[in-house]
């Protein structure tokens, strides 16, 4: 039997009387890059919050490397290596670049804050301040303190929003590079389809909480209810 | 942006999350400007001078705990005053019912104030920042009323004095009650607080509670837990009010319920404003400004106040780090013309 990197398993979240989450089941491989998309008020967010330990309480179960964390708070989960980053950019503006960093590697116990910073292109703006960076530079920096102490899952919500194409394009090798070498599971949420589609190994499409499609980029690609319900002609 | 992740060039210790004072400069700097403080009493003849800057000192130092509170958890306390009023009652009443050694009252009159600030920041550092101030506000107001009306035990309006021994610490208690020495006394405390801040917020403890304020969401998803961290930032701010209320309460050997008073926290939240929280020595610094404000324009006029808020209406607007900020900005342009 496969040992998942993470499971969430049957996850119902309701708000009311409105079910943001309707029995979702997810499961990722080691190492597999995981995209999740589906319009707005899908689900997705809430499914990475679910994951994570944030928000409202959620029926349902999260297994992580073969435990069951459904019970630990946010922090917890974080430090046994399930990181997450947000959807609008999420640093620390009044640190240095490099002091938040290793503030993050910390209490990861790690001492990779340079591995990091090189890894993410963040080296030559280390000694400058977080608010004074261009803003793709503060999404990297977003990254980077979800990647410290090399988290076994990652869960990106939007890292390319508000990023040009280029940018766009450098950071979804910079994913596929990270996955491979560093060997993290990443769940990847994201409007960008180009960005989606080059790096995701699976696909699973959220609509109004509840799964509609899990597949191959080319499997989701030709699905028809994926393609009525989201994809539209985007793919064309 | 590199596209390719590489090895890890070099490791970075766990420690280093926030390189602390440069420590040779450091040490120095903070005792020459403590051995500084010995020289004013021979260069100040006048005691009423003295006692006006001892006084002006034991509030700086006071402003130093409001301006530590917002520069590391972005939270301003409207009530101060409980802390130092709290400080300086605890000691009188020890003085009148004899309890435990007055040695040891001290300790426990900057012990006190640190405990109740971290039990109750326990539960209102959580609160948004304006039902925080509201709430500290309501606590020394609260306190004020209990010494106004509790006349049994505090002899209301009238106050009460504090009764010491004649040795404290082995040192005579004259020391403690002549403006000459003790402004020496206090001033080497301020210094010693301003260190002992600095040394707390160039830690791991420091930074992360600045990480905190700027994002304390953030700092979740790394993994901290926020609340405590808080809450000892309230706990050592009121330590340092406790601290300052025990200076005053050995150099007044009197109290009235004025000590608990908002007008006092106002004023020391000016003194902080005023100064610029930025820097450490910021409130200290708006404290010496407020005084010289204050006494200047006392003479001229009794509406001296109303110049103290013409000058926290400038400073607001114009200096939104306060004169620490200004004077900040000078140094970095200094250093930025150095060849």
């Amino acid at each position: 039997m496969t040992a998942f990197a993470l499971e969430g398993i049957d996850l119902t979240r309701r708000y009311g009387g409105f079910a943001a989450l309707d029995n979702v089941s997810v499961r990722l491989e080691p190492g597999e890059i995981r995209g999740l998309i589906g319009p707005n008020g899908a689900g997705k967010s809430t499914l990475m919050d679910a994951l994570c330990g944030r928000g409202g309480p959620t029926v349902g179960r999260v297994v992580f490397n073969g435990q069951d964390i459904s019970r630990l708070s946010a922090q917890a989960r974080r430090r046994a290596g399930l990181a997450r980053s947000f959807q609008r950019t999420n640093i620390f503006p009044a640190l240095m670049v490099r002091e938040q960093v290793a503030l993050a590697a910390r209490m990861a116990e790690t001492d990779n804050t340079d591995e990091v910073l090189d890894a993410l292109g963040l080296t030559e703006l280390a000694d400058r301040r977080a608010a004074d960076i261009a803003y793709g530079d503060q999404r990297r920096l977003d990254l980077a303190l979800a990647l410290v102490g090399r988290p076994s899952v990652l869960l990106l919500d939007e890292p390319a929003a508000g990023l040009s194409i280029k940018e766009s394009i450098v950071l979804a090798r910079l994913l596929r590079d990270l996955a491979s070498s560093w060997k993290v599971t990443v769940l990847l949420v994201e409007h960008d389809m180009d960005v989606i589609f080059a790096v995701s190994d699976r696909i699973t499409v959220l609509n109004l909480g509840k799964v509609l499609a899990e597949g191959s980029g080319e499997e989701i690609r030709a699905n028809p209810e994926v393609v009525r319900a989201y994809l539209g002609s985007s793919i064309e | 942006m590199s596209g390719a992740v590489s090895p890890a060039k070099s490791a970075v210790a766990s420690g280093a999350v926030a390189s602390g004072p440069r420590a040779p400069k450091f040490v120095i700097a903070a005792a020459v400007l403590a051995a500084a403080g010995f020289a004013v009493p021979w260069m100040v003849s006048s005691q009423l001078a003295l006692t006006l800057m001892t006084q002006s000192v034991i509030y700086a130092i006071l402003a130093t705990a409001i301006g530590f509170m917002i520069r590391q958890n972005g939270l301003t306390s409207f009530g101060h005053a409980a802390f130092f009023g709290m400080a300086v009652y605890l000691m009188a009443l020890n003085g009148k019912f004899d309890a435990i050694p007055a040695e040891l009252a001290i300790l426990a009159a900057i012990a006190l104030p640190a405990v109740f600030a971290f039990l109750a920041g326990l539960i209102i550092v959580r609160l948004p920042a304006l039902s925080f101030s509201m709430l500290t506000l309501a606590v020394a107001q609260s306190l004020h009323e209990l010494m106004l009306r509790w006349r049994e035990l505090a002899n209301g309006d009238d106050g009460m004095p504090v009764r010491l021994p004649s040795t404290l610490f082995g040192v005579d208690i004259e020391v403690f009650q002549a403006p000459s020495t003790m402004f020496v006394i206090c001033w080497v405390a301020l210094v010693a607080v301003i260190a002992v801040l600095t040394v707390v917020a160039r830690s791991h403890f420091g930074v992360l509670t600045v990480a905190i304020r700027e994002n304390e969401e953030r700092a979740r998803y790394v993994g901290y837990h926020t609340l405590v961290p808080r809450a000892l930032v309230f706990a050592l701010s009121a330590a340092i009010g406790g601290l300052a209320g025990v200076l005053f309460a050995l150099y007044n050997a009197f109290v009235s319920p004025g000590v608990l008073h908002w007008s006092l926290s106002g004023e020391a939240l000016i003194m902080a404003v005023i100064g610029g929280t930025h820097a450490i020595w910021g409130p200290a610094l708006g404290a010496v400004i407020f005084f010289i404000v204050k006494d200047a324009v006392g003479d001229l006029t009794e509406h001296w106040p109303a110049i103290i808020g013409g000058t926290l209406i400038v400073v607001t607007v114009l200096l939104p780090h306060g004169v620490s900020g200004l004077l900040a900005r000078f140094a970095a342009r200094g250093e930025a013309r150095k060849p």
